[in-house]
């Protein structure tokens, strides 16, 4: 069997349960499995990936491992740097895992692996420059250019929830206030909702009968049914959370200027409910609109495995390192930059790094090397040597 | 041998300047900026580009514009103060010098200049906001300047950071640009003296002038860096909208480094530290992440032309690497059509 056909596995840690599938080289899942992880002890947790990918591999030939967290992901994609739902701090996630499983293993944050999926398989295919915006209790976020997920400096750009909205607006548990996922998240859908009923106003009364009369039971599934349902005071809620998603995402095209924004997550079941009140938001608040090309607004397709799907397939990419367009384009970057003297040491190192952002692997390469000589490094990877 | 030219097309001057690959100027050349005309501006910049070509043995030019440049590198989508839209103007150039030409947005091309050369030449992910009359920003990603799908990325100066806020020319409310930019300053150090502020009124003194509609930028700087407590405070304040705006950039961006410029960057420590201790306390979940290091541009007004000058040496990322996937053009929408027209239905 080729690498190129081989199945991989993701996992999504959640809060309170790890979810693993067996993922086929086009996205598809083949197996799935699901356990509760009592404990938010990093150990226990390394213990239940384990558990449940020797569960998988007994059925499946697999070559590696995707894990999609969500928090502060490293740069080199081996450590969570910290962990809202989990009190993991500079967790070695990757190496404790390997040693558990002898498979190579990638620690992606969950919204970059959800919009790696996305691009792979879903709603951002053929897109150069796309944004994706992951709509849960919070907002994840992740940046594609041409097929690279950017992580910037230490492995945490994209966190676009945290992006300020509201000068001392709601207090959010990053320690702020006013930032965006206060706004146009799953949470704040459910905030504005009770809000409401408790309020005591007659237009909640469907919102009140729907959670048994009890405000405190109001969840966001709830209003997507009530506002595809025509309930005009649910229609409303999602309203104003697509008019805080738009108004998000012009801040975003001001910065990032994407060719298309993928909406996905939870919140995004609203589908042209939330979509359409944020489009016309995106327009009204976009700098320069008229006199510039505007982004698309689609909705994600992959739905709530997204994360797991686009895990497994980084690990392909991952374990799968001979990839002869990259080797190629990376040769001729590193020659040119030879050609042009000067700079060169810089620029060698950004054409190894423009090697390397692709496959998230880190490349050796010489520039002195002709196309056909060049040697990617996957030992020096696996042990972690980071300057590899 | 290597050299190109870099330009720096403003709203008053034209600044050229032959520029090795070390990021050095030797030779330069200046013209006036004609007023609103589009021809005269072009025949402006190829008349200086010339005076340095007809002495230079030249590879290249690059020019730094201040607007929407496509992604193409030679229209200008769209200037502000120059009356140019939809201008071909680096395949004019290009026309009449006989050599290659790249036409960048100023910040970006500012930017380049302290990353390849300047403040933040030893790391490979940063953000440089140039705080003049307005703000510009440009990004550097991996070593790559972020361009985005059209061109017109980092337009960090027009994040909203207010609902409601100011009008800003942009034709949005609230943009960063309208609270911690040179205009803002002088707007508000010229409201507070209008108020009738005492405070307002001994720093018009120190400043030399009684009335509140001569005050400028610089001025407001001389009388901070001279401990006049009202431009301390004012400077202040706009270091602070400033720490808190790249708290957010620094959560979509992750840099290494953030690197302040512009003429209001003249201010140095002034501007500097109260923008840093508002960056520290806002940034996000700042307990448990790296945070990137901060400091002032080291090029002046060189940045524009050098970093123009070294873009010109450069082809675009898209034209030196094939995608891995067959990736598409991106999708042009005429403003006039509805962004999502073209959206997927949900499935
Ligand atoms: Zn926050
Ligand atoms: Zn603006």
């Amino acid at each position: 069997m080729a690498l190129t056909q081989a199945l991989t596995i993701g996992i999504d840690i959640g809060g309170t349960k790890v979810a693993a599938g067996v993922v086929d080289p086009e996205g598809n899942i083949l197996d799935r499995l699901r356990r509760d992880t009592p404990t938010k002890d990093p150990r226990e947790t390394e213990d239940a990936i384990a558990d449940i990918v020797r569960d998988l591999e007994s059925r499946h030939d697999v070559i590696a491992v995707g894990i999609g967290a969500a928090g502060f992901v490293d740069g080199t994609r081996s450590s969570v740097l910290f962990a809202p739902h989990l009190a993991w701090r500079h967790e070695p996630l990757r190496d404790a895992v390997e040693r558990r499983l002898g498979l190579p293993v990638v620690v992606e944050n969950d919204a970059n692996a959800a919009a790696w999926s996305e691009w792979r398989f879903g709603g951002g295919q053929g897109e150069s420059h796309l944004v994706c915006v992951t709509l849960g209790t919070g907002i994840g976020g992740a940046i594609l250019n041409d097929g690279a997920l950017q992580r910037g400096k230490f492995g945490i750009a994209g966190e676009f929830g945290h992006m300020q909205v509201v000068p001392g607006g709601h207090r959010c548990e990053c320690g702020n206030r006013g930032c965006w996922e206060q706004y146009a998240s799953g949470n704040a859908l459910t905030r504005e909702a009770r809000e409401l009923a408790l309020s005591g106003s007659p237009v909640a009364h469907n919102l009140l009968r729907a959670a048994a009369g009890d405000p405190r039971k109001i969840n966001g599934p709830m209003v997507t049914e009530l506002a595809k349902d025509g309930d005009p005071v649910a229609v409303e809620l999602l309203e104003d959370v697509g008019r805080w998603l738009g108004i998000g995402l012009a801040n975003l095209a001001a910065a990032l200027d994407p060719g298309t924004f993928v909406i996905g997550g939870g919140v995004s079941d609203a589908g042209e409910l939330l979509l359409a009140p944020a489009r016309e938001a995106f327009k009204r608040t976009l700098t320069g609109r008229g006199f510039r090309p505007e982004a698309r607004i689609v909705r994600a397709v992959l739905g709530p495995e997204a994360g797991m799907v686009g895990a497994a397939d980084l690990a392909r990419e991952e374990a799968t390192w001979l990839r002869r367009v990259r080797v190629k384009t990376t040769a001729v970057t590193a020659k040119t930059a030879a050609a042009r003297g000067g700079r060169s040491t810089r620029l060698d190192r950004a054409a190894r790094k423009s090697a390397s952002r692709r496959t998230g692997m880190r490349a050796a390469v010489d520039p002195e090397l002709q196309p056909g000589q060049l040697q990617l490094n996957k030992t020096a990877e696996l042990q972690g040597d980071p300057e590899a | 041998m290597g050299l190109t030219i870099g330009i720096d097309v403003g709203g008053t001057k034209i600044a050229a300047g032959v520029v090795g690959t070390d990021g050095t100027i030797g030779a330069r050349a200046h013209r006036d900026t004609p007023a609103n005309s589009v021809d005269e501006t072009a025949r402006a910049i190829c008349d200086a580009a010339a005076e340095l070509i007809a002495d230079h043995d030249v590879e290249a030019v690059g020019i730094g514009a201040a607007g929407f440049v496509s992604s193409d590198r030679s229209t200008v989508l769209f200037a502000p103060n120059l009356a140019w839209r939809d201008e071909p103007l680096g395949r004019r150039v290009a026309d009449v010098l006989q050599v290659p030409v790249v036409v960048e947005n100023d910040a970006n091309a500012a930017a380049w200049g302290e990353f390849a050369f300047g403040a933040a030449k030893d790391v490979e992910h940063m953000i440089c906001v140039t705080v003049g009359t307005g703000i510009g920003g440009g990004v550097v990603i991996d070593g790559e300047l972020l361009r985005g799908a059209h061109g017109v990325a980092a337009e960090l100066g027009h994040m909203r950071v207010v609902p409601g806020g100011h009008r800003c020319g942009c034709g949005a409310r609230g943009c960063l640009e309208q609270y911690a930019s040179g205009r803002a300053l002088v707007r508000e150090g010229r409201a507070q003296a209008e108020s009738g502020s005492l405070a307002a009124a001994q720093m018009l003194s120190v400043c030399g002038i009684t009335d509140p509609a001569e005050l400028t930028g610089p001025m407001i700087t001389m009388a901070a860096a001279a401990g006049d407590p009202c431009a301390v405070e004012l400077l202040d304040d706009l270091g602070r909208w400033l720490g808190e705006g790249l708290a957010s950039f620094a959560t979509l961006f992750d840099p290494s480094t953030i690197v302040i410029g512009g003429g209001v960057s003249a201010a140095k420590e002034l501007l500097l530290n109260s923008a840093k201790v508002a960056f520290e306390k806002n940034l996000p979940a700042r307990a448990n992440r790296p945070h990137p290091t901060f400091g002032l541009a080291e090029l002046g007004n060189d940045a524009g032309i050098i970093g123009a000058a070294d873009l010109a040496r450069r082809p675009a990322p898209a034209q030196e690497k094939a995608a891995p996937q067959a990736a598409q053009a991106p999708e042009v929408t005429a403003p006039s059509d509805a962004p999502g027209a073209a959206a997927e239905q949900p499935q």
